[in-house]
């Protein structure tokens, strides 16, 4: 642990120091120990040449000297001091080198210390910066970037799971620098380095030239790196993709780089999911506004289309009261009848749209001739007022329900006079083991944009909306009826202009015996 | 204005058109019918009626276009829109492109036919319009 050999060290310092007799031991400076060493040199060598020069003077004047100090006496007592002396000056000395080794592990320690907390305070300061932005385009630069600032590199890329299961493949979705990784490069998953790394969730050291053993899938570059690593990038257990970087310099990555790296690939697995969520969200929201504007221009279309029946039978009933004669009388009961039958018709079509929506309904299979009930309805519509042509062979039998394949004719009839422009014609044609029934007008066709939109419940195109009566209901209520009887409708340019609405039905088998369901004779 | 004042019904809904044509008739009116804006547009050039009650969603050319086109002339008919569509949004539209009353379907066709009437009678105190 590294601050218990701080501590460890702080203490051997200062018992250190009071041995050596520092001043102020609890801190003392290499520089301090440096000079006091330097003054027990010199006092030493001082001491030790003052005895000798003592010792000198001793053996020229000892004519003069008392009795008890005998120059053998005196030269005793100045080698004996300066034995002493020198035993003293030694055990100094070797303390003060202990100091100052002792000193100079703590400043490499404390060095190393301070490098690692300005990498922890980059870590930070990159790990704030990709859980910054929360669009994930802009997440994958800042991620990318804020790597190779902190590796000090200048290569590196960012690759995303797509797909699931088998057909799992890692995509570079950020790339920068001396790659061979570009944006849109695809690695199978368990192929190349990036490939193995998601494979095994390892995160992988590599230096010098790679071995494609090792590594199945791998290229040679032209330029080979010095050094790179790859970390998995995973989230709660889902493993989300892989960030490489790579060292073309001098620079070597060691596996302090490699934590560091893998650091920060767990802040960026959060940030790439929090990204992820955010713009699901964000879909969410777009979907939840449009259902908003379509649920508003629902009851903008129900109450218009409310409205327009009862002013009839308001000035019918007006109009009645005034009245002179029982011929103008009936016209007007005509009106209210019509226009009442007008009502319930869109109550009905409400409700057969709800219970579309429901999916529980079952239709009821009866043995159907379309080419009767074409002409049945077309006959319905010509009365009304909205002329049909007709071209079906004489019969066509098939499996259905009469009730929703009159619907599914009338409604699509109804549409053709309401956004093209007549002739209408409806034609029916076998094609195989299916019946081609087909609604045609003369109008402008359907933009391909709104192809699909138009069957959408609510949904009523830009154009019409404001010149067309109508709330939306009549095509999604057909593709409902189709779709429940294994069919299929679409819409597509009628031959030479106007729109085609095409319904592809299945023949249903009726017995063994018929084989050939509709029979020719085309009869308009 | 002379005799009955001519008022031309412009809609697209049948019954609408019969029933407001007997109605202004006992009223002592003079109707004509046009089922969309460009018959209505030629029969106020030939017929030239007094007040015209403009339905607005209309097939070929709806009511906008017809107000729009009214808009420009120096003399024109009063005109009345008569429409399903409620919001504050279509009436000062309809105000802007020059129209005289709103109102809104379903209408009790006695107070439509008594509009029709304060808005002729304000015509007449203002002769320059015609």
């Amino acid at each position: 642990m590294a601050t218990a050999t701080r501590t460890d060290i702080r203490e051997r310092i200062e018992h250190e120091a009071k041995v050596a007799g520092m001043r102020r031991f609890a801190r003392p400076s290499i520089e301090a120990v440096e000079r006091r060493r330097l003054q027990l040199w010199a006092i030493t060598i001082t001491v030790i040449a003052a005895m000798a020069g003592a010792t000198v003077i001793a053996s020229i004047a000892h004519a003069n000297t008392v009795e008890w100090l005998r120059p053998s006496t005196l030269r005793i007592a100045i080698i004996g001091l300066a034995l002493g002396f020198s035993a003293y000056a030694i055990e100094k000395e070797v303390h003060l080198h202990r100091l100052s080794r002792l000193l100079m592990d703590e400043r490499v320690l404390s060095s190393a210390l301070s490098n690692r907390l300005q990498q922890h305070g980059e870590l930070t300061a990159a790990g704030r910066a990709v859980n910054s932005v929360l669009d994930l385009h802009e997440v994958l630069d800042v991620i990318l970037s804020s790597a190779l600032e902190l590796l000090r590199v200048e290569t590196g890329s960012v690759m995303l799971i797509e797909g699931e299961d088998d057909g799992a493949e890692l995509v570079a979705v950020a790339a920068r620098g001396n790659n061979d990784i570009v944006l849109g490069s695809r690695v199978g998953l368990g192929e190349s380095i990036a490939g193995r790394v998601a494979h095994s969730r390892e995160p992988l050291l590599l230096s010098g030239r790679v071995d494609d053993e090792l590594y199945p899938g791998h290229q040679e570059r032209i330029v080979a790196p010095h050094s790179a690593m790859s970390v998995p990038l995973v989230n709660r257990g889902q493993l989300l993709g892989v960030i490489n970087v790579s060292s073309f310099g001098e620079r070597s990555f060691d596996e302090h780089d490699l934590q560091l790296l893998c650091l920060l690939a767990e802040q960026v697995a959060a940030a790439i999911t929090n990204a992820r969520l955010y713009e699901a969200e964000r879909v969410h929201v777009a979907q939840l506004l449009e259902l908003d504007r379509t649920k508003t221009q629902f009851v903008a279309s129900v109450s218009h289309e409310l409205r327009t029946p009862l002013t009839s039978i308001r000035g019918a009933l007006s109009a009645s009261r005034r009245a002179t004669d029982v011929e103008q009388r009936n016209e007007l009961l005509d009106v209210i009848d019509r226009q009442t039958q007008r009502l319930a018709a869109m109550v009905e079509e409400m409700l057969t749209a709800a219970r579309l929506e429901r999916k529980g309904a079952m239709p009821i299979l009866r043995r159907i001739d379309l080419a009767a009930l074409v002409r049945l309805v077309a006959l319905d519509s010509q009365v009304a007022g909205r002329p049909v042509e007709v071209r079906a062979p004489q019969r066509c039998e098939i499996r259905a329900d009469p009730e929703s394949m009159r619907r599914i004719v009338g409604n699509l009839i109804e549409n053709a006079h309401k956004y093209g422009v007549p002739p209408v014609r409806v034609t029916v044609e076998p094609a195989g083991d299916k019946v081609l029934l087909s609604v045609l007008d003369n109008g402008t066709g359907v933009p391909p944009a709104e192809r699909e939109k138009i069957f959408e419940r609510f949904y009523r195109s830009d154009r019409t909306a404001t010149s067309r009566p109508g709330i939306g209901l009549g095509l999604p209520i057909v593709r409902g009826l189709v779709e429940a009887a294994g069919g299929t409708v679409w819409v597509e340019d009628a031959p030479g202009g106007g729109a085609a609405f095409r319904v592809a039905l299945k023949v249903r088998p009726l017995d063994e015996q018929e084989v050939e369901p509709c029979t020719a004779g085309q009869r308009s | 204005m002379h005799g009955r004042p001519k008022v031309l019904i412009v809609d697209d809904e049948p019954d609408v058109l019969l029933t407001m044509r007997l109605i202004l008739e006992a009223e002592g009116f003079d109707p004509a019918l046009a089922a969309d804006g460009e018959t209505a547009l030629r029969r106020i050039d030939d017929e030239q009626p007094d007040i015209v009650l403009l339905d607005i969603m209309m097939p070929v050319l709806d009511g906008w276009f017809v107000l729009a086109e009214l808009a420009g002339r120096a003399r024109r008919p009063f005109v009345i829109v008569c429409s399903a569509k409620s919001s504050d949004v279509d009436k000062t539209r309809a105000f802007d492109l020059g129209a005289d009353e709103y109102v809104t379907k379903p209408y009790e066709p006695d107070d439509l036919v008594r509009t029709i009437r304060d808005t002729l009678s304000r015509g007449a105190r203002r002769p320059a319009r015609l």
